[in-house]
């Protein structure tokens, strides 16, 4: 059999018995399984605005997932992508509020200063790997708290509203800077396009690319990479900064797309998200683009559950763990594989 | 005490480890032999339960073994003993043992146990103070306190995996004489390794293995020809390398004075022709292997090799092949044909899958290596690995720079290696390999290098030299 068929089976499977077991958890909490999806699919794609809201969501988490891909193949654990994420937002803010602000052309340029200052942070964890032999966990996590207090120290300091300093963000960016949006509903088509060529391009790079061979190698035996003549740290900072720069964009996304602002929390923990997004995927790109929207949904969606069925907001965060847990238990157990055996069998 | 192994297989991918395997031992010393990738070590982890096997059974005094589980074999008397002892260097011998043993908590009674584990340590005769960390013993003392542990937690079928590769003669003879007295209370014993004299030496019968399956059942007398003959029974004859060669160019090998073991000494003449083969001697534990990756690193000393005609040496000119393949040699995740991916990858920024396939298909047969495109080449056995590492040597002009080229590989396979590496001699500038083996090194080298502890001691040409001389070279006898 086709082995990428068998694995899109394999998958399948997985995430209907995933959800069979986020079902049977929420009936333990003693709320109706079936309205709460129905709420949430209701609440993230029941109308063509709500799907915009979901798509909004899912541009940032699906780009730092992308991200997260290249640091992830060159056997690096990128927990600096939320810092990554918070530059990317930064660098995008300072061409919003510059002269540039007001002519159309502030997206793009915008999207030239996150992918620098995304990719720029990146490096920076890279480096204290390679040249200062820093685990990157360590220093991932410790520029992940230095870009909040950047973030905090510019929106209550030299980025502060007119006559106010709080932390309920800048003022809104003018409207030339963001991002362009298609018809009334603002569907966001240079956002999806963007992600289009992300997905397409980082394929393509992983799996008919000497790099992205290369990339694979140095993470799993950085030792024998000179015997075929490459320099894992050129590899290693390489993934950094393409994966800091990926996630500098979703920064972009976040403060010109969603906020159209910067606020203390511009990353909305969606670097966290994407790294058990990439681990729930096996680093695999198309999955990774499925799975990122259905967390989307599941964000969007759960904003309703509240209003709608009158329940906590924090259930959404018990079913997302939910889903990771089970989902990581079923691929260690090889349950799936088990049942398609007895399936393909019992066919025959 | 009886063991059944009933029609056992299995396959790792395209990959039969072990088919329809049947061996029945009712008493003795058991040998398992074959040539690497045989599928030994397979048929150990099933029977220790490390892996369970695709099909098959296997009885225990008549009694269904539940397979797949360390813990049931273990409960039903199977022991086994690694080739490296897996112990904790940092704890005591007592708490070593403590660790490992049956008893859920020790401690409670500890005198008691400490009691019993002292008369099992008198009844074999081992002097060895509890206390002492065991980082600080021989493997072949920790080896033997491995074996004692087995003993107290019941074993009645003790697995050993070429467990002599790190003894000296002396502990090696001591833990034959154990082995011998456990036989006498009936414990099987089955025992896993290449060396034949050895089996010879110890066991009562013995299955030879080959490609998986059981090719053949000894039992004693045995006789060494007919057992090597039954291993490898299409192997061809010794290869000595003796080819005349003729060169007019030739490059140096220019020794650092502070590698030097005595100045005094240096009687070499250091201009070898293009295609020469050096042979870098020394002990286990000397620093042979050292030199040979310095002359790709150049991080362990200023020893180098230059050419006649001054031309600089690129570094991919070099091809260095490390002597543990896993671990510093290939990337364990990757398959064979993304391995060849990365042969090709320095020649272009793309990868054009169907020429590399090509490519791949072409050195598997050429190098005759066991495996299909798709295996991780943690997958292949040993010899597949060396065979892989060798078919991506450069194709142009190269300096080979090759540790233990045959290090735990068996006659068969290391004969078929050194096919592969002396047919370049025509073509590469030269040929550095290093080996413990005197032999290897005689039979293969034109020049030899001998290395005593950290330095060179001689550099000659293989004609002007004995083996004797080598030996004593080596041994730091000037």
């Amino acid at each position: 059999m086709n082995k990428n068929f068998q694995l899109i089976q394999i998958n399948l499977l997985r995430l209907i018995l995933t959800l069979v077991i986020i079902f049977f958890v929420l009936t333990l909490f003693g709320t109706s399984p079936i309205s709460v999806f129905d709420s949430i699919i209701y609440g993230s794609m029941g109308s063509y605005s709500k799907l915009i809201r979901t798509l909004i969501v899912w541009a940032p988490i699906s780009m730092a997932s992308i991200a997260l891909i290249y640091t992830f193949s060159a056997g690096m654990w990128n927990i600096g992508i939320e810092g990554q994420i918070i530059m990317g937002a930064v660098g995008a803010t300072l061409i919003a509020r510059s002269f540039l602000g007001d002519t159309f052309i502030s997206p793009y340029i915008q999207i030239l200063f996150a992918l620098g200052f995304g990719g720029f942070w990146g490096l920076l964890c890279g480096f204290l790997k390679v040249k200062g032999n820093v685990h990157e966990i360590f220093s991932g996590l410790g520029l992940d708290f230095v870009a909040s207090g950047i973030v905090i120290y510019l929106i209550i300091g030299p980025w502060k509203r007119e006559g106010i300093a709080s932390t309920s963000g800048t003022d809104v960016f003018d409207k030339a800077s963001w991002i362009p949006t298609i018809g009334q509903n603002e569907f966001p088509l240079l956002l999806i396009f963007i992600i289009f060529i992300l997905y397409i391009f980082s394929f393509f790079v992983l799996k008919y690319t000497s790099f992205g061979l290369r990339l694979k190698a140095t993470g799993i035996n950085e030792e024998a990479t000179e015997r075929f003549y490459f320099s894992s740290s050129k590899y290693i900072l390489l993934s950094f900064f393409i994966a800091g720069a990926i996630a500098g964009l979703a920064g972009f996304s976040q403060a010109s797309g969603a906020y159209h602002k910067l606020v203390p929390s511009i990353s909305g923990g969606f670097g966290f998200l994407s790294i058990l997004i990439v681990l729930i995927c096996s680093r695999n790109i198309f999955f990774t683009l499925v799975i990122s929207f259905l967390f989307s949904a599941l964000i969007v969606g759960g904003s309703q559950l509240q209003i709608k069925l009158g329940l906590d907001h924090s259930l959404i965060g018990i079913i997302q763990a939910t889903f990771v847990l089970s989902w990581l238990i079923l691929e260690k157990l090889k349950l799936e594989k088990l049942l398609l055996k007895k399936i393909i069998r019992s066919n025959e | 005490m009886k063991i059944e192994i009933k029609n056992i297989s299995k396959t790792f991918g395209d990959l039969i480890a072990n088919s329809e395997i049947n061996i029945s031992i009712d008493d003795g010393i058991h040998a398992l032999l074959g040539e690497n990738g045989a599928g030994k070590s397979t048929l150990v982890k099933i029977i220790s339960g490390q892996i369970s096997p695709d099909k098959g059974k296997i009885l225990i005094d008549g009694k269904n073994l539940i397979l797949g589980s360390p813990v049931e074999s273990i409960n039903n008397g199977v022991g086994l003993l690694n080739q490296d002892p897996l112990d904790f260097g940092n704890l005591s011998v007592l708490e070593t043992f403590l660790v490992g043993i049956k008893e859920k908590n020790p401690y409670r009674n500890l005198s008691q146990t400490k009691d019993k584990i002292l008369s099992l340590f008198e009844k074999y005769k081992i002097n060895i103070d509890f206390a002492q960390k065991t980082n600080s013993l021989s493997i072949g003392e920790r080896q033997q306190i491995e074996l004692l542990r087995l003993l107290y937690n019941g074993a009645k079928l003790i697995i050993l995996d070429e467990p002599t590769s790190a003894f000296s003669l002396e502990q090696k003879k001591m833990m034959f004489d154990t082995l011998r007295s456990l036989t006498e209370e009936g414990i099987i014993i089955i025992f896993v390794s290449h060396k034949l004299d050895e089996v010879i030496e110890l066991c009562d019968s013995g299955t030879i293995l080959k490609s998986g399956s059981v090719i053949h059942s000894i039992t004693k007398p045995f006789d060494s020809q007919d057992i090597i003959d039954k291993m490898f029974e299409n192997s061809s004859s010794k290869i000595i390398n003796d080819q005349e060669f003729s060169n007019d160019r030739n490059f140096n090998i220019l020794v650092s004075d502070s590698d030097f073991l005595e100045r005094s000494n240096n009687h070499l003449e250091n201009k070898f022709p293009f295609g020469s083969v050096i042979g870098v001697a020394g002990l286990q534990g000397s620093s042979n292997d050292s030199y040979i990756k310095n002359f790709f690193t150049n991080e362990f000393s200023d020893t180098k090799l230059i050419l006649d005609s001054n031309a600089s040496i690129s570094k991919k000119t070099y091809y260095y092949m490390p002597s543990d393949r896993i671990e510093k040699g290939l990337f364990s995740d990757l398959n064979v044909l993304e391995h060849f991916g990365l042969f090709k990858s320095s020649d272009s920024k793309f990868l054009s899958w169907n020429k590399i396939k090509e490519i791949a298909s072409n050195k598997i047969n050429q190098f005759n290596i066991r495996a299909k495109f798709s295996n991780e080449v943690s997958e292949l056995s040993g010899g597949n690995q060396q065979r892989l590492m060798l078919s991506l040597m450069p194709e142009n002009q190269s300096i080979l720079l090759l540790e233990q080229p045959t290090r735990g590989l068996d006659f068969n396979s290391a004969q078929n290696i050194w096919e592969m590496i002396l047919s370049r001699k025509s073509k590469d500038i030269a040929i550095l390999f290093s080996s413990t083996d005197i032999d290897e090194i005689w039979d293969y080298s034109d020049i030899v290098i001998s290395v005593s502890g950290k330095f060179i001691v001689n550099i000659d040409y293989k004609k002007k030299l004995s083996k004797e001389k080598i030996i004593n070279y080596v041994s730091g006898i000037l």
